[in-house]
C-alpha cells in the first residue's frame, strides 16, 4: 500500500498541463554529455539501467535501476519563492535485483517530492538521487550508481561505455503511436562494461558484466486505445545488441509506430520499423499477487536481418507490484540463430500493461 | 417467601399503583424528566468530548509524537531533521488552518496541508478522487493550487459536485478552492465533516505559513523508548517546539473543557433533586393512607423489613418506569442540547461541531442507576416509618393524628446545621480546594432550607391562625387552610421544600446570570472603548486564525478620521507544560482595565515600557500567580521570566489569559503579525464614511468584518446568552417539576384527609367553603415556598456566584439582583400553586359524605 503513491503517479499523469510542456518533436539533434542531464521542460523523463552481472562465484545477477522525473508543474509555473513544498518534479526510482542461482526477486520503489534537495536532478555531479540512491556520472561516457535496498543490502556499480550512444527512431524521435507528439526522444547506451559490488551486512561481493541504459523524455508519448508495451533489450555473445518494442492496441494488434533498433558489433545503428521484425508469445506465467498473466517466453523473427531466437526469463517471477501500477520486467537469456549461425545473449524484458490498462508510463 | 413476596407485591403495589394511576403517572414523570435531563447533559457533553477526539485523531493520524511548533510555527527545515534523527521511523510533516466559506455563511473548512507521500503511514482518513473514483490523480493533487478534497459528509451537506469552486477566505484575502477528492474517515469514529486535505505546498501558500509547518507526526523505531526518543529530539528542535503525544493533547482540551461540563451535570441533577421530594411526597401519602392495611398485614405475621419492601419496591417499580421514559426522553433532549453545548464550546473553547450523539450503554445504565438510586434514597424514610408503625395503632381507624407534628425544631437545628457546613464548604473550595466542593455548598443550603420548612410552616400556620383570629374581616376559610397547614406538616413540608427548592434553583440561577451580565456590562463600558473593531471575516466563524493585511493596518493608521489604532493578536504559548492564551496589545491602549490591587495608571505604564505581562484575574487565580510573581514562558530563546505587574478583571474566558506589549513580544518573537484592530476616531470623525472606504479599498467581497462599539457589545451579549441557554433550560424544567409537584401533592393530600374533609361538611362546611379551604392551602404552601424558596436561592445565588463561579473560572462577580424580577417570584409562585389546587380542590367538592365518613 506504500506504494500506491508512486504507482499511481506514474499511470496518471494527465494532459492538464501538457500544453505549456515542450512535446518530442523530429529534427532534435542530439549531443553528449548534453543529453546525459535533465530536460526539464518535458513533463517526463528516465534513466533506465539494466544488466547482468556474475559475481566471483560464478551466480549471476539480474539488476535493474531506474530514475524517474514525473514533471508536475512546467518551469515557467514555478517561482523559486513559493513553498518548498510544492513540487514542480516528483521524483521516483525503483530497484530490482534478481538472483538468477536463488531465483529470487527482489525490487523496491522510492518516491519524494525533494523539498529540501534529498531527490532531485542534476546537481552538477549527480544526474540523480532520492536520498542515498545516487546516479552520478563518471566523465562523458561513465556512469556510477549506488543503491540500498531495504532489508537486504547495497549495490554499487561502476559502468563505462564500450559504444557510443545510439539514437532510436527516425529523425530524433521515437514514436510511439500516430500523430505529432506521441513520441520520445530516446537513445541508448548498449553495451556498458560492468564492475561493482554488493554490500551485505559486513560482506562485499564483487562482480562484474554488462548494462544497458536507456534515456528517454517527452511530453504526453502515448495515446489512447493503447493497452501496454512489450519491450526488450539483448546484448548478442557476437558483440552486436538489439531493442525492440511493440505498443499493444485495444483491438489486439500492435500499434504499426512500433520499432526496433539493431546495433552492430561496431556501434552503428540500424532503424527496425515494426514491419521487420515479428514477436511471438510462447510461454506465460501468472502471478500470484497481481493475477497478471505475463508472456515471459518470446519467439522473435527478424527475417531481413536473417535473425531469429527464443526469449526466455531466468526467473519467472520478476513482477515489480508496486500496486496498482504492477509491471514485470527481468533479466533473460536468448538463443536462436543469425544467418544460420548459433547465437546466444542475455537482456532484459519489460511488459507491461497485462495487471490493468495502461496509462502514460515508461517507454 | 419469593412467591409469597410477589403475591404481596401485586395485591398491596400493583394494585394500588392502578387504582391510583394520576399519581403514580405523576411520580414517573418526574423521575422521567430528572433522569431525561441527566442524561441528556451527560450526552452532550460526551458526545463532545467524542467529536474533539475524533479531530485529533484525524489530525494526528497514527502518530506517536506530535512536535508542534509554537506562536509562529516551526520552521519547516526542521522536518529534514527530524526525518533523519534516528529514533524516527517515519515523520510527515503538517500544516493546518481554517478558512471560511463566504458562499456557505456560517460555513468553514479545517484544512490539513499534508504530504500525500509521508504521511501514508499516519493516515486514519481515506482520499479518493472524485472523478476517477479509485486512482488518484496525483498530477491534480500536487499541480493545482487551489485542489483540495472534503469530507464526503461536507460535500452532501452542501450538494458539492466534483470539480465544485469555493470562495475562501483566510487572512483577509480571498482564494479559489477546487473540490477535487473525497476525504473519508477510515477510523471507527465519524470525524468533524468540516476536515479537508490539500498538498501540504499549496497549503502553506494559501494559509501564508510558507517555511512554516504546524506539526511534524512521528512514529518511533523504538515506541517504548519514547522518553528517550522525545529527550534527543528537543536537542534538535527549537527551544519553544512542544513534543507530545496525541493522547496529551487531548487531555489539555479536555482539562479546559471539565469545568463547563462538571456545571452541567450539577445543574442537571437540581431537577432529580427536586423529583426526589416529589417521591418522598407520594411514598408518604401513601403509608399514611394504608395504615389499616399494614396494620392488617403486619397482624398476619408480614414483618417489618417485608413492609418496608413493600414500599420500597412500590417506589422502585414507578422510578423504574419512570427511568425507561427518562431514557427515552434524554435522548430525544440531548438531540436539542448537543448543538447548544457545542456552539457554546466552540464559541468559548475550541472550534467544534458535533456531528453524532455519543450514547454509551454505560450511559444508559449510569442514568437510569441515578434514577433508581434517587427514588430509593427518597422512599426509604417513608418506607421505614411503615415498617416501624405498630400493628395495634396502625389498626385503630378514627385516630388518625399526624404523628411527627413535633418534629420540626430537630429539622429546623439540621437545617441550620446544614447552612453552617454550606458556608464552611464554600470556604474550603475558595482556599484549599477542590472546586467541586462548591457543589457540596450548593447542595447544603438546598438541603438546610429544606430542613428549615417544617418550622417556617408551623410558624407560619399559628402566626397567621393568630392574626386571623385578631382580625375583623377573618374568615372562616382561611383560618381553618391556615391549621391545615400545620397539621399535615411533614407532607406540606415536604411539598413547600421540593416548590422552594426549586425556586431557590430558578432564583439562584437568575441572580448569578443577572449579576453575570451586570459585570460583564460595566467591565465592557471600561475597556470596550474604541469607535470601531476589525478583523478578518474568517475570524468571526472560526475564532482568531486570521491575520490582518499590512496595508489595511496602514490605510487605517493613516485616514484621515482616525485618531489611533490599536492591534491586538492572540497566541497560545507554553508556560511549563500548560498551554495559555495570550494577548498581544499594541497602541496607546485606551482600555481602562481595572485592576485587583495596585495603581491602574502605573501598572499600564509599566506594561507599556517595561518587558513584564499584566494577567487576568481567572489566569492568577488557575495558576496561582500574584502580582510581583515572576511567569516562565516559552519563547524561541528558551523559557523566559517576565515579571506579572498586575492581575486585571477580565471575563473573555475562564481560562485565563496573559497581555503583553507589543513592544515586549516583538523582539523575542519576532512575529508582527495581528489579528484584530481597535480604531478610535477622532472627534467629530465619521465612522460610518471611514467603514465605507475601507470596505471599497479591502473588502469588496467581505473579506473584513468591521464592527461599530455598538454592534460588538451587541455580539459579546449574544454569546452571552447563547451560553447560558442551557442553564435557562435546565431552570425552566426544574420548575416545572415543582408545579406539578404541587398539583400532586395536593391531590394525595385530599385522598388522605378524606375523613377530615367528610367531618368538616359534617359540622355544616359547604362545598363551596371546603373548595376555598384548599384554595387557600394551595397559596398558602405557595407563598411559603416562594419566601423560604427566595430566601434559600439568594443564599444559593452567593454560592453560585461567589463560590462556583470563583472556583471553577476565577472570575470575581459583583453581586446584583434583579429585584424586580424577585418581587414577582411570590406573585406567580402562589398563582401557579392555585391553579394546581383547582383541580383536587374541584374534586373534593364532589366528596361523598357518607363514603368519607364510614370510619367514624
Amino acid at each position: 500500500m506504500k506504494n500506491y503513491a508512486l504507482v499511481s503517479v506514474v499511470m496518471l499523469a494527465t494532459a492538464v498541463f501538457a500544453a505549456e510542456w515542450k512535446i518530442a518533436e523530429p529534427g532534435w539533434t542530439y549531443e553528449f554529455p548534453r543529453d546525459h542531464h535533465i530536460h526539464p521542460e518535458f513533463k517526463t523523463e528516465w534513466w533506465y539501467f539494466t544488466g547482468n552481472v556474475t559475481d566471483l562465484d560464478g551466480h549471476r545477477f539480474g539488476y535493474e535501476l531506474t530514475f524517474f522525473r514525473q514533471g508536475i508543474r512546467p518551469p515557467d509555473e514555478r517561482s523559486p519563492s513559493a513553498s518548498r513544498f510544492i513540487v514542480g518534479d516528483l521524483k521516483f526510482a525503483h530497484l530490482a535485483i534478481t538472483d538468477v542461482s536463488k531465483q529470487r526477486f527482489q525490487f523496491q520503489q522510492k518516491i519524494s517530492r525533494g523539498a529540501f534537495g534529498e531527490a532531485g536532478f542534476d546537481d552538477g555531479k549527480r544526474l540523480a538521487w532520492i536520498d542515498d540512491w545516487v546516479l552520478a556520472t563518471n566523465g562523458d561516457d561513465a556512469f556510477d550508481l549506488k543503491a540500498t535496498m531495504k532489508d537486504w543490502g547495497t549495490i554499487h556499480l561502476h559502468l563505462r561505455a564500450t559504444k557510443a550512444p545510439v539514437i532510436h527512431g527516425q529523425d530524433g524521435v521515437s514514436a510511439k503511436a500516430s500523430g505529432a507528439g506521441h513520441a520520445s526522444h530516446y537513445y541508448s547506451m548498449t553495451r556498458l562494461e560492468t564492475t561493482g559490488e554488493f554490500f551485505i551486512g559486513k560482506r562485499s561481493q564483487p562482480f562484474r558484466g554488462e548494462s544497458w541504459f536507456d534515456h528517454e523524455w517527452a511530453t504526453n508519448q502515448l495515446a489512447p486505445g493503447q493497452t501496454g508495451w512489450d519491450w526488450l533489450s539483448v546484448h548478442f555473445d557476437d558483440g552486436s545488441e538489439l531493442m525492440l518494442y511493440q505498443m499493444r492496441l485495444e483491438n489486439g494488434t500492435v500499434d504499426p509506430t512500433s520499432s526496433g533498433t539493431m546495433i552492430a558489433p561496431d556501434g552503428a545503428g540500424t532503424f527496425l520499423p515494426s514491419t521487420s521484425f515479428r514477436m511471438t508469445p510462447m510461454r506465460y506465467w501468472k502471478s500470484a499477487v497481481s493475477g497478471a498473466k505475463y508472456p515471459i517466453g518470446w519467439r522473435v523473427e527478424l527475417p531481413e536481418q536473417h535473425l531469429e531466437f527464443t526469449v526466455a526469463a531466468v526467473v519467472e517471477d520478476q513482477e515489480l507490484a508496486f500496486l496498482p501500477l504492477v509491471y514485470w520486467e527481468g533479466a533473460i537469456d536468448v538463443s536462436g540463430t543469425r544467418s544460420g549461425k548459433a547465437i546466444t545473449g542475455r537482456g532484459y524484458l519489460e511488459l507491461t500493461g497485462y495487471a490493468g490498462p495502461l496509462r502514460e508510463l515508461q517507454r | 417467601m419469593t412467591s409469597q413476596y410477589l403475591r404481596l407485591f401485586h395485591r398491596h403495589v400493583l394494585r394500588y399503583i392502578a387504582r391510583h394511576r394520576l399519581l403514580a403517572l405523576l411520580n414517573i414523570l418526574s423521575v422521567a424528566l430528572g433522569v431525561a435531563v441527566y442524561l441528556a447533559i451527560q450526552i452532550a457533553n460526551q458526545s463532545a468530548n467524542r467529536a474533539f477526539a475524533a479531530t485529533i485523531d484525524v489530525v494526528a493520524g497514527k502518530a506517536e509524537l506530535q512536535i508542534e511548533g509554537a506562536i509562529a510555527g516551526l520552521p519547516d527545515t526542521t522536518f529534514s531533521a527530524v526525518a533523519q534523527h534516528p529514533a524516527v521511523a517515519a515523520a510527515t510533516p503538517l500544516v493546518r488552518g481554517v478558512v471560511t466559506l463566504p458562499d456557505l455563511p456560517g460555513e468553514y473548512l479545517h484544512l490539513l496541508g499534508i504530504d500525500i507521500f509521508s504521511n501514508l503511514p499516519f493516515r486514519t482518513f481515506e482520499l479518493t478522487d472524485w472523478r476517477t473514483g479509485g486512482e488518484f490523480d496525483f498530477q491534480r493533487w500536487l499541480a493545482e493550487p487551489g485542489t483540495i478534497a472534503v469530507s464526503d459528509e461536507f460535500a452532501r451537506l452542501h450538494q458539492l459536485k466534483e470539480g465544485d469552486v469555493l470562495r475562501a477566505q483566510v487572512n483577509g484575502t480571498e482564494h479559489t478552492l477546487r473540490v477535487a477528492f473525497i476525504l473519508r474517515s477510515s477510523g471507527p469514529e465519524a470525524s468533524d465533516p468540516h476536515f479537508a486535505a490539500m498538498d501540504i505546498g499549496w497549503a502553506q501558500e494559501l494559509l501564508s505559513k510558507r517555511d512554516a509547518l504546524s506539526s511534524i507526526q512521528v512514529q518511533l523505531t523504538e515506541p517504548r523508548a519514547r522518553d528517550a526518543a522525545i529527550e534527543s529530539l528537543r536537542k534538535i528542535l527549537p527551544p519553544d517546539a512542544n513534543v507530545s503525544t496525541p493522547a496529551q493533547r487531548g487531555e489539555q482540551v479536555q482539562n479546559m473543557l471539565g469545568g463547563f461540563q462538571l456545571n452541567l451535570t450539577a445543574m442537571s441533577l437540581v431537577s432529580l433533586l427536586v423529583g426526589m421530594f416529589l417521591i418522598y411526597n407520594t411514598v408518604s401519602a401513601s403509608v399514611v393512607r394504608r395504615r389499616s392495611e399494614i396494620g392488617v398485614l403486619r397482624s398476619l405475621g408480614v414483618s417489618r423489613p417485608e413492609i418496608r419492601g413493600l414500599f420500597l419496591s412500590e417506589a422502585c417499580s414507578l422510578g423504574l418506569v419512570g427511568a425507561v421514559v427518562g431514557l427515552i426522553g434524554g435522548l430525544l433532549l440531548a438531540r436539542a442540547l448537543v448543538r447548544t453545548v457545542s456552539e457554546t464550546i466552540s464559541s468559548l473553547y475550541v472550534l467544534l461541531s458535533v456531528r453524532e450523539l455519543a450514547v454509551t450503554p454505560w450511559m444508559l445504565g449510569s442514568a437510569a442507576l441515578v434514577g433508581l438510586v434517587s427514588v430509593i434514597i427518597a422512599a426509604w424514610l417513608p418506607a421505614a416509618a411503615a415498617a416501624k408503625m405498630d400493628p395495634m395503632r396502625a389498626l385503630r381507624a378514627g385516630s388518625i393524628i399526624e404523628q411527627s407534628a413535633n418534629l420540626s425544631s430537630g429539622w429546623f437545628w439540621s437545617g441550620l446545621a446544614s447552612i453552617i457546613v454550606a458556608g464552611v464548604l464554600s470556604v474550603t473550595a475558595l482556599t484549599t480546594g477542590p472546586p467541586w466542593i462548591a457543589f457540596g455548598a450548593a447542595f447544603f443550603v438546598l438541603a438546610g432550607f429544606s430542613f428549615i420548612v417544617p418550622a417556617a410552616t408551623s410558624r407560619f400556620s399559628r402566626t397567621a391562625s393568630r392574626l386571623l383570629r385578631a382580625s375583623p374581616n377573618r374568615t372562616v376559610e382561611m383560618k381553618v387552610a391556615a391549621g391545615n397547614l400545620a397539621r399535615s406538616l411533614v407532607r406540606n413540608s415536604v411539598t413547600i421544600a421540593a416548590l422552594a427548592a426549586a425556586v431557590a434553583m430558578a432564583v439562584g440561577v437568575s441572580v448569578m446570570v443577572f449579576s453575570f451580565r451586570r459585570t460583564v456590562e460595566s467591565w465592557i463600558d471600561q475597556t470596550l472603548v474604541a469607535d470601531i473593531f476589525v478583523a478578518p471575516a474568517s475570524n468571526e466563524v472560526v475564532g482568531p486564525s486570521s491575520f490582518m493585511p499590512a496595508e489595511a493596518i496602514r490605510f487605517l493608521e493613516n485616514h484621515q478620521s482616525v485618531a489611533a489604532v490599536d492591534t491586538f493578536r492572540e497566541v497560545d504559548v507554553a508556560m511549563g507544560k500548560k498551554t495559555i492564551a495570550m494577548l498581544v496589545v499594541h497602541g496607546t491602549d485606551r482600555r481602562h482595565l481595572r485592576f485587583l490591587r495596585g495603581n491602574a495608571t502605573e501598572i499600564m505604564r509599566q506594561f507599556a515600557h517595561e518587558p513584564c505581562v499584566i494577567v487576568s484575574e481567572s489566569f492568577g487565580r488557575r495558576h496561582r500567580v500574584r502580582d510581583g510573581d515572576s511567569i516562565e514562558l516559552s519563547t524561541p530563546a528558551g523559557p523566559r521570566g517576565f515579571l506579572v505587574a498586575g492581575t486585571f478583571y477580565d471575563y473573555t474566558r475562564d481560562q485565563g489569559v496573559v497581555h503583553m506589549s507589543q513592544k515586549t513580544f516583538l523582539p523575542i518573537w519576532k512575529d508582527d503579525r495581528v489579528s484584530s484592530l481597535a480604531v478610535y476616531l477622532k472627534p467629530g470623525g465619521e465612522a460610518t464614511e471611514l467603514t465605507g472606504q475601507f470596505r471599497a479599498e479591502f473588502s469588496r467581497t467581505g473579506q473584513f468584518m468591521m464592527l461599530s462599539n455598538r454592534e460588538l457589545r451587541r455580539r459579546i451579549f449574544e454569546v452571552f446568552d447563547q451560553t447560558f441557554a442551557v442553564t435557562y433550560v435546565l431552570r425552566t424544567i426544574a420548575v416545572i417539576v415543582a408545579v406539578v409537584g404541587i398539583c400532586l401533592t395536593l391531590t394525595t393530600l385530599i385522598a388522605e384527609r378524606t375523613r377530615e374533609l367528610g367531618v368538616f361538611r359534617a359540622i355544616g362546611g359547604s362545598a363551596t367553603q371546603l373548595r376555598k379551604v384548599l384554595l387557600w392551602e394551595s397559596a398558602m404552601i405557595g407563598l411559603l415556598a416562594a419566601v423560604v424558596g427566595i430566601a434559600s436561592g439568594l443564599c444559593l445565588s452567593l454560592v453560585l456566584t461567589g463560590v462556583i463561579n470563583r472556583a471553577f473560572f476565577g472570575w470575581t462577580i459583583q453581586m446584583a439582583f434583579p429585584w424586580g424580577s424577585l418581587a414577582l417570584t411570590p406573585l406567580w409562585i402562589v398563582a401557579a400553586a392555585i391553579v394546581a389546587g383547582v383541580f383536587p380542590a374541584w374534586r373534593a367538592g364532589h366528596l361523598m359524605l357518607a363514603e368519607a365518613l364510614r370510619d367514624e
